[in-house]
């Protein structure tokens, strides 16, 4: 494991470079957003301009910009990602009570999208341009261009108040997660889909297969062990991709189910430009986004040889 | 001698067991806005008073009937003469659910607290007005002082933003406070996982509620508040028994559910300012009053109310709804719908389709509106009607959505024509935030002295036949001036399951009163 320590040292100043990014975009770019967080604190309470000016200097919002992003900077370095302008409660703690949520929902949507996604992908590139094919991508397509709080609304209408099979609001247990993971895991696992098709049709197509079948594998044999190992790499790839999809995807999923997460605290965030709490889900969101996709490339190295050769 | 104590405890209990019998009902109940902080010292939102109306008592009540204060947690007040002083004298034998006994310093402690610079509050600072401090009189007499007289206090005393919290338990948890509050009110605080639920629990003891309460203890176990900030899920979250009672029901929602058997709208008018657009008087061609009176007449609130709210809500014709203390009847009589007369009133103002276009002009340039909307309070749908109405008379409209923080930032500089708002109060001191050349509200841009005079005087004014007359200049002024054209008045059309019984509203129309709220079998 000699090529371990390089790689995963290049990997991880990688990792903290995109961090560091991240937060400094977040920064700059919720400067230039209009609107005065003091002003929205106060406005409809009847304070007046004198007293919003106040709470202005009081937020920190007259020092010079350089100083306000050294101070940010050097606290989010420190692991402090400040108070909230709205809660008044530390932004770290006001996440970690929301993370567990979302952790939960992407996840299931994840194991959903992947599931699917593979499923309609293989079965796709298998009966190419055949009736399952085209069956099979126009699935697909519906995944990806339905929005969620639309397929969402229809599932709650059709299992929860129709049939009466799931509860279509709130949290507690499996079966409140069923719903909102098979709504956001289908709108993932159409560009899964589309990827594993491309992926299996080419590795089909490739001379390993052919010299596969030639020895007189069975076909399932040449499928299951030699095809998906190697479209394996870049679905998974993709997956890790669409990671920040599925944190996106989340905040309208949460907002249709009526269940707490990351999402509806960064929107509430935004609409009141409590800019500590949104840094904070950019900065966490980024770390997130970066741990995956650190994972889905060592898996990918590990499932795929030649991809440690060239990186070791 | 132990016996002896045994024997009076079994008594006591099976004394206390057969007079209050343990309450067993529970509700869901659906809140709407995003749960933003839930302190009602330090934040804002309309939402947290829903629950926490019922664990905080106040010093005072508001009858809605009558409009008249009643006891709370102060069973009597004075006020000076000259409005400065007022001296309120309170309950005794009143506990905090954390055993902490109620007197004059806890009273002391919480106005510190609120007026506290370090306690940074969003909204019940502000409602104190010219506040200057309080003063512990003896162990239950305590006194406000004021630096010039604020005709609105006793009703900022009635809200739970100025709600008693134990002094015990503010300092135990100290900036987590919000999530282990402790009051004196029906209900206790349980918990609050933010974002998901809100628990309360009966508190057993309570036996100091106002004469608007119906009933000594309250009469359901537990309440759980959920959100649902999604206004399309809160009808199906009613419908599969998920929730048992739910504001703010969208229209058509509403009217389907008035034809089912199992749930019932009950409509609240909220009073406050009525939704309106803002016109900017400082923009030509909007600094013509000739060009807003025409918008005015252009306008067809009825078809506005009857399409967008399915007539749920009255349409409004002046800047306060009509419930609200202090409302005068006479903004109805103004500017009707009437296109003819709008038409008449451009072209009186030298507007004309000179290029037959479609569009009005005036010395090349075309009357076209700049309207600036927020997402929310069906803005963009109202925004989309007017600018239907008004192009038939060449008037064209660019609208575009933004922030609330962004509104204010655009209200605040003029650089729109039209912005609407609407904010709820029960006082109607409420048009000084719009009205008056100061305030942040003031998004027709107008600078009236006679206006500014009136707003301040009422709301020094104490004498109630006094502010009325001086509101009800001040709403006609408004309407003369053709400053805002009203649209709507707010209703909250609250989705019940029929089980659920008892339900009231405070002065506010907002805020539940739990406690006498009965549930039946299913």
């Amino acid at each position: 494991m000699g090529m371990g320590v390089g790689y995963a040292g290049r990997r991880l100043l990688g990792a903290v470079f995109v961090l560091w990014l991240s937060a400094t975009l977040a920064f700059f770019a919720l400067k230039l957003t209009p609107g005065d967080p003091a002003q929205a604190l106060l406005a409809a309470s009847g304070a007046t301009a004198e007293e919003v000016a106040e709470r202005r200097a009081q937020l920190g919002l007259d020092d010079p910009l350089l100083l306000q992003y050294i101070r940010y900077i050097l606290a989010i370095g420190q692991g402090d990602l400040g108070r909230s302008w709205l809660h008044g409660r530390p932004v770290g703690r006001m996440i970690l009570e929301q993370l567990g949520p979302t952790a939960e929902l992407a996840a299931a949507a994840m194991v959903v999208g992947v599931v699917l996604g593979t499923a309609l992908g293989v079965l796709a590139a298998v009966r190419r341009r055949t009736w399952v094919d085209t069956l099979a991508t126009a699935l697909a397509v519906v995944g990806l261009s339905t929005p969620t709080y639309w397929s969402g609304l229809l599932a709650i209408l059709l299992f929860s108040l129709r049939l009466r099979w799931l509860p279509a609001t709130g949290e507690g247990g499996a079966r409140h997660l069923v719903l909102p993971a098979l709504v956001l895991g289908f709108s993932l696992s159409g560009s899964i889909a589309r990827m594993v098709r491309a992926q299996v049709a080419e590795v089909l197509g490739s001379a390993f297969v052919l010299a596969a079948r030639a020895r007189g594998l069975p076909n399932r044999r040449v499928l299951f062990v030699h095809v998906l190992r190697a479209a394996a790499g870049p679905a998974l790839a993709v997956t890790a991709l669409q990671f920040g999809f599925l944190l996106g995807g989340a905040v309208v999923t949460e907002s249709v189910f009526a269940r707490r997460g990351l999402g509806k605290l960064a929107v509430e965030a935004i609409l009141w430009r409590d800019l500590p709490v949104v840094r904070g889900v950019v900065v966490v969101g980024a770390l997130a986004y970066v741990l995956v996709n650190l994972m889905a490339d060592l898996l990918h190295a590990w499932l795929d040889p030649r991809l440690r050769e060239e990186t070791g | 001698m132990r016996r002896c104590l045994f024997l009076l405890l079994v008594s006591a209990i099976v004394l206390l067991v057969s007079c209050a019998p343990k309450p067993e009902g529970r509700i869901v109940y659906g809140l709407t806005l995003a749960p933003s902080g839930i302190d009602p010292h330090v934040n804002a939102s309309s939402e947290l008073g829903i629950p926490l109306t019922s664990v905080y008592d106040t010093l005072v009540y508001q009858d809605p009937a009558t409009g008249e204060f009643v006891p709370g947690l102060a069973e009597r007040w004075e006020v000076s003469e000259d409005g400065l002083i007022y001296t309120f004298y309170l309950k005794k034998g009143v506990k905090f659910h954390d055993g902490t006994p109620f007197n004059a310093e806890a009273v002391r402690f919480n106005l510190d607290r609120i007026t506290s610079p370090d306690l940074a509050s969003q909204k019940a600072r502000f409602m104190l007005g010219p506040y200057e401090r309080t003063e512990v009189v003896d162990k239950y007499t305590v006194r406000i002082v004021l630096s010039e007289p604020f005709a609105p206090l006793l009703g900022s005393l009635s809200q739970v933003y100025l709600g008693m919290a134990s002094p015990t338990a503010v300092e135990e948890w100290g900036g987590d406070y919000q999530l282990h509050q402790v009051g004196t009110g029906p209900f206790s605080f349980v918990e609050y996982i933010p974002g998901d639920h809100l628990l309360l629990r009966y508190n057993p003891d309570y036996a100091w509620g106002p004469p608007v309460y119906q009933h000594r203890t309250a009469q359901l176990a537990e309440v759980e508040f959920r959100f649902f900030t999604d206004p399309a899920t809160r009808s199906p979250a009613l419908e599969t028994g998920e929730a048992d009672v739910m504001g703010e029901i969208p229209p058509q929602d509403a009217v389907r559910l008035t034809e089912s058997a199992d749930f019932r709208i009950e409509a609240v008018a909220l009073p406050g300012a009525s939704l309106m657009m803002f016109m900017n008087t400082t923009r030509p061609p909007l600094d013509d009053i000739r060009v807003r009176q025409a918008l005015l007449y252009a306008t067809d609130r009825q078809t506005i109310v009857s399409t967008i709210f399915r007539d749920t809500s009255p349409a409004a014709y002046g800047p306060l709804t009509a419930v609200t203390f202090g409302y005068d009847p006479a903004v109805q009589r103004y500017y009707p719908y009437d296109p003819e007369k709008a038409a008449a009133l451009l072209a009186e103002a030298g507007w004309a389709d000179s290029d037959g276009d479609g569009v009005l002009d005036r010395d090349g340039e075309p009357l076209v509106l700049d309207m600036v909307l927020m997402g929310w309070g069906y803005m963009p749908e109202i925004g989309q009607l007017l600018a239907a109405q008004w192009a038939g008379l060449g008037v064209a409209v660019e609208s575009r959505v933004v922030s609330y923080p962004e509104a204010l930032e655009i209200g605040g500089s003029g650089s729109h024509h039209l912005l609407p708002f609407t904010l709820s109060d029960s006082d109607p001191d409420i048009l000084r935030k719009f009205f008056h050349s100061q305030a942040l509200f003031n998004w027709s841009l107008v600078e009236d002295a006679e206006l500014d005079g009136w707003l301040e005087e009422a709301a020094r004014t104490s004498d109630p036949a006094r502010r009325l007359a001086l509101y009800s200049q001040v709403q006609q002024r408004v309407m003369d001036q053709a400053l805002v054209i009203p649209i709507r008045d707010y209703v909250n059309l609250n989705g019940i399951n029929n089980r659920v019984q008892g339900l009231r509203f405070d002065a506010r129309g907002w805020f539940p009163w739990l406690i006498d709220v009965t549930v039946g079998g299913q």
